[in-house]
């Protein structure tokens, strides 16, 4: 009886098509008549129809400088992280990307786990990224990260604490001396706060974190929806400590904000921009091309260039950060697995625990 | 008659379901059917409902929800009604600028408010740093503070209510009342007032639904000062990931439910009583002359509002447009944003002349169906009346980033791209879905002009051989004019503005105004953003200055032709 009330609402819908079956095997379909696709059309045949692109930062220049590269056209599609994959979830059954790229390598994960992703990417400057950045290619080789940034450098206002007394690592922010002077971002909103959480989760347990994060919260941490609300609220004084993405950390200096950046012991808490190739896509090769032109070191160095997002350790050899960043910069990311599988778990809690 | 009210009952109904039923089932059909996989479909999910009450987020954005809008709803309902009071029944300097004030904050969508808001009122802000109001910031980013900017951006849809409503006198019943002695204090309370109620339910329907359904400001001013409410939280729910459509279906129903309580109370404080006074003993009232005290004082509580309401919030978008820095502290004086705004490789100017087209097609589009609608709701006596009028109540409590998602749900089907209707990607789905979010608030507004127009009238213009068109054309477009224009206005500047919408909806490069600002906002480009605010707040008021003039410039030609005791 249920099934024909699910039936009969699906009909009204218009959704039939979106059943698991159904589903099951247009994907089936739609892989078969994408390898068809490859193997009958040529890359120019592909490249009629411009590639579209998903992702958060860069889309002012990724057109013109993909354009000038390879002569293919790119349609952006730009939105933060969590609009982004949502956008991607509401679109599952029809999908109308085939690149995404963006600094949530966890979420990314999680489309390959459901299939959504393609696998088995072959590209030639895959050779050029770096040892850090080889070992988070998954065997299957369905994503290839373009960079890292910190996700959450300790940023304190200057004008507030002394050097000696400012936090050094992230286990100094428990301190009770801190109380209701720290802030960060919303790891169910904001994308690169997600890795910072994770990081702690990862580090020091499902247990071990929340305890970290209880405790803060009992000091009284203040948790914004995004990075620039943190750095609305440093930059009124409401808060004098932040876990904030380097970016944003380094645009407050440039705008003359009295703070200091720290890098935490150990690393910061890192965020990873990663490049996957929808599983439906019928533009295979003209994909291939885009992830092999995110790896190509001229390429990462103009996003570090002119990017506004342009605070990131590259993936690939032969490209120089930007000066006013650590040298050393050093970072910790989070495992993907464990990032990926307890992503919704984490941040429910934490959403949670931040309302009461 | 009969029949051909029921044809029209059921077009129109067939237009809702399909702009906001069926988007808005596909957003609720995920709590049993999570993904919309029918695989998936599992009654027990419904279970999720009672985590309302339980996960702590959620039971928070809940009362909080209900508190802000109770409170709001409340507050805006006296502040409004008193200024169409002042407005409509005293002559005074600057009277139009009440007027002016309402439209203008009409237009400006509540996250432009909010950001202004947040400029004058935050830590660093302009209260602080330039006038030494320290107490602001703790006072704004409180719950009564919250009530109070809700209340200075949601009041001009009361006042423009009310005050349609208080045009009309209903003279002969007064006089009666005056002629059997009654006060003038008495004539008000016993006559004007209760014939005012369903202008007052109306009103205060709108400024209850706007708030609840508001994410504009709630999310802006969430942003510092810990606040949830559920169309944050829906927000929050839907652009996560996993995206938990799930969760939004449940929370978008518990919005829905507020609202049906409040269509409730709306239906138990009007009951059956008629309230169409408007005949041959009415007249349109005329402000009365002050003593010179009285004037002064009434001049300055008007103007001294006005500054409030707008001023603030404009003033300090004006002040951050030429800011060097993002904190006022570090204010110093540049042109740079503006610069910036009309550089060759900004796309600003095409983000306002897309996000124009699609409100002058919106309005367009929205008056036809709204109209038909209130027709409807008012005269007919089709079965489907109550299924329209909820139906349009429900479009204006859904969030627009409900409506977006389910719009993907609905518009992107593979089975449609044969059939030409795969209008995702493309801009005809913001047109559909910006009609969708325009209609109600164009509808709720005739209706209440409506309402004051008796069936009596348009049975005699019929027996007098007058067709469906012409009835429309000479008995009712003319008595509803004015509302007509406020309705169209405010559906045109309301789109303009719709962020929600189009952010989750619009095409690959087809850039909306709303978009713009609110990327630049966040990525703390703040005087970027004001700057825009203010270029474009200047072109959208100009235009829609001249169309006001230019939509009653029949009117004016006409004179007193209706305010002569019609």
């Amino acid at each position: 009886m249920k099934k024909y009330f699910a039936l009969a609402l699906a009909a009204l819908l218009g959704l039939a098509g979106c059943s698991n079956g159904t589903s099951e095997v247009s994907d089936s379909a739609t892989t078969t008549t994408s390898e068809t696709t490859a193997q009958t059309s040529s890359i120019e045949q592909q490249a009629s129809e411009p590639l579209t692109v998903y992702l958060n930062d860069f889309d002012a220049i990724i057109p013109d400088l993909f354009k000038e590269k390879t002569g293919y056209d790119v349609e952006v599609v730009v939105g933060n992280g969590a609009e982004t994959m949502s956008r991607i979830s509401a679109e599952a059954s029809n999908p109308q990307w085939d690149v995404v790229w963006l600094d949530s390598m966890y979420d990314i994960q999680n489309l390959n786990s459901e299939g959504m992703i393609m696998t088995d990417v072959e590209v030639d400057n895959a050779a050029n990224l770096t040892d850090e950045f080889a070992s988070l290619v998954p065997s299957d080789k369905s994503f290839y990260p373009t960079g890292a940034h910190a996700a959450g450098v300790i940023v304190y206002r200057n004008d507030v604490w002394s050097e000696e007394d400012a936090p050094k690592s992230y286990d100094d922010l428990t301190d009770p001396k801190y109380a209701d002077a720290i802030g960060m971002a919303d790891p169910g909103v904001a994308a690169p706060a997600y890795p910072l959480a994770a990081y702690f989760f990862d580090e020091k347990g499902m247990d071990g974190g929340m305890d970290y994060f209880t405790t803060l919260f009992e000091n009284g941490l203040k948790v914004y929806p995004k990075n620039p609300q943190v750095v609305e609220a440093m930059a009124s004084g409401e808060i004098s400590i932040a876990m904030l993405q380097e970016s944003n950390a380094y645009s407050m200096l440039a705008e003359g904000e009295p703070i200091t950046i720290i890098w935490p012991e150990g690393g910061a808490a890192a965020s990873t921009r990663v490049a996957a190739i929808c599983s439906q896509t019928d533009q295979p090769d003209v994909a291939k091309a885009f992830v092999n032109f995110l790896l190509d070191p001229e390429v990462q160095q103009a996003l570090i260039n002119t990017g506004d997002e342009g605070f990131f350790t590259p993936s690939v050899d032969g490209v120089t950060t930007k000066e006013q960043r650590d040298a050393s910069a050093p970072l910790a990311i989070a495992d993907v697995v464990f990032g990926a599988e307890n992503e919704a778990d984490i941040k429910a809690w934490f959403a949670d625990y931040s309302a009461q | 008659m009969r029949n051909r009210d029921n044809r029209i009952s059921t077009i129109v109904f067939a237009i809702l379901v399909l702009l906001v039923l069926l988007p808005l089932l596909a957003v609720l059909f995920q709590i049993v059917c999570p993904g919309l996989d029918l695989a998936k479909f599992d009654l027990s999910n419904l279970s999720i409902l009672g985590d309302v009450f339980a996960r702590p987020l959620w039971r928070k954005a809940f009362l909080n929800s209900l508190a802000l809008a109770a409170g709001t709803t409340a507050v805006a309902l006296l502040v409004a009604g008193a200024m169409a009071w002042i407005r409509t029944q005293y002559r005074f300097p600057g009277a139009k600028l009440l007027d002016l004030t309402a439209w203008v904050l009409m237009i400006i969508p509540s996250f432009i408010l909010a950001q202004g808001w947040v400029y004058f009122s935050a830590g660093n802000g302009i209260a602080k740093a330039w006038f030494g109001l320290s107490w602001m910031s703790d006072y704004v980013f409180s719950f009564p503070g919250l009530v109070t900017v809700m209340t200075l951006c949601k009041w001009p849809m009361a006042y423009i209510t009310i005050k349609t409503a208080l045009e009309w006198e209903p003279i002969r019943l007064m006089h009666a009342a005056h002629m059997n002695g009654a006060s003038a204090w008495r004539v008000w309370k016993d006559i004007q007032l209760p014939l005012m109620l369903p202008a007052l339910c109306s009103a205060a329907m709108l400024i209850f639904m706007d708030t609840v359904g508001d994410y504009g400001l709630s999310s802006t001013i969430t942003a510092v000062y810990s606040f949830p409410t559920l169309p944050y939280t829906i927000y929050s729910a839907i652009c996560n990931s996993p995206a938990r459509f799930d969760m939004a279906g449940v929370l978008s129903l518990c919005l829905m439910v507020l609202i049906v309580l409040a269509m409730f109370i709306q239906y138990k404080a009007m009951g059956s009583k008629r309230y169409d006074f408007l005949d041959n003993g009415t007249r349109k009232s005329e402000p009365r002359e002050l003593t010179k005290g009285k004037t002064v004082v009434i001049t300055l509580i008007a103007g001294g509002f006005c500054i409030i309401a707008l001023g603030v919030p404009i003033g300090s978008s004006l002040i951050m447009s030429f800011s060097s820095a993002i904190s006022i502290e570090g204010f110093s004086f540049t042109l740079e944003n503006y610069q910036s705004v009309f550089a060759s490789d900004s796309t600003l100017l095409t983000g306002i002349a897309h996000s124009l087209g699609l409100a002058v097609i919106a309005a367009g589009i929205g008056l036809i169906i709204a109209f038909c609608c209130a027709y409807v709701l008012t005269y007919s006596k089709s079965p489907l009346k109550k299924a329209i009028d909820m139906t349009t109540l429900i479009a204006m409590a859904v969030p627009g980033v409900v409506l977006g998602v389910g719009y993907i749900f609905v518009w992107n089907q593979k089975w449609l791209v044969p059939l030409g209707l795969h209008l995702y990607g493309t801009p005809a789905i913001l047109v559909l879905a910006v009609v969708a979010a325009a209609i109600p608030l164009i509808n709720r507004v005739l209706v209440a002009g409506m309402a004051k127009i008796p069936e009596s009238l348009m049975t005699a213009a019929e027996m007098q051989g007058a067709g469906f068109i012409t009835k429309i054309r000479t008995v009712m477009l003319p008595l509803l004019h004015n509302s007509a224009v406020s309705a169209v206005l405010s559906a045109f500047g309301g789109s303009i503005f719709n962020l929600a919408i189009t952010t989750i909806l619009y095409p690959p490069n087809w850039e909306t105004l709303p978009v713009w600002i609110s990327d630049s906002y966040n990525d703390l480009k703040f005087g970027q953003a004001a700057a825009a605010t203010i270029i474009s707040g200047i072109c959208i008021i100009t235009i829609m200055f001249l169309l006001e003039r230019l939509l009653n410039m029949g009117s004016r030609k006409k004179g007193n032709a209706y305010g002569n005791n019609s």
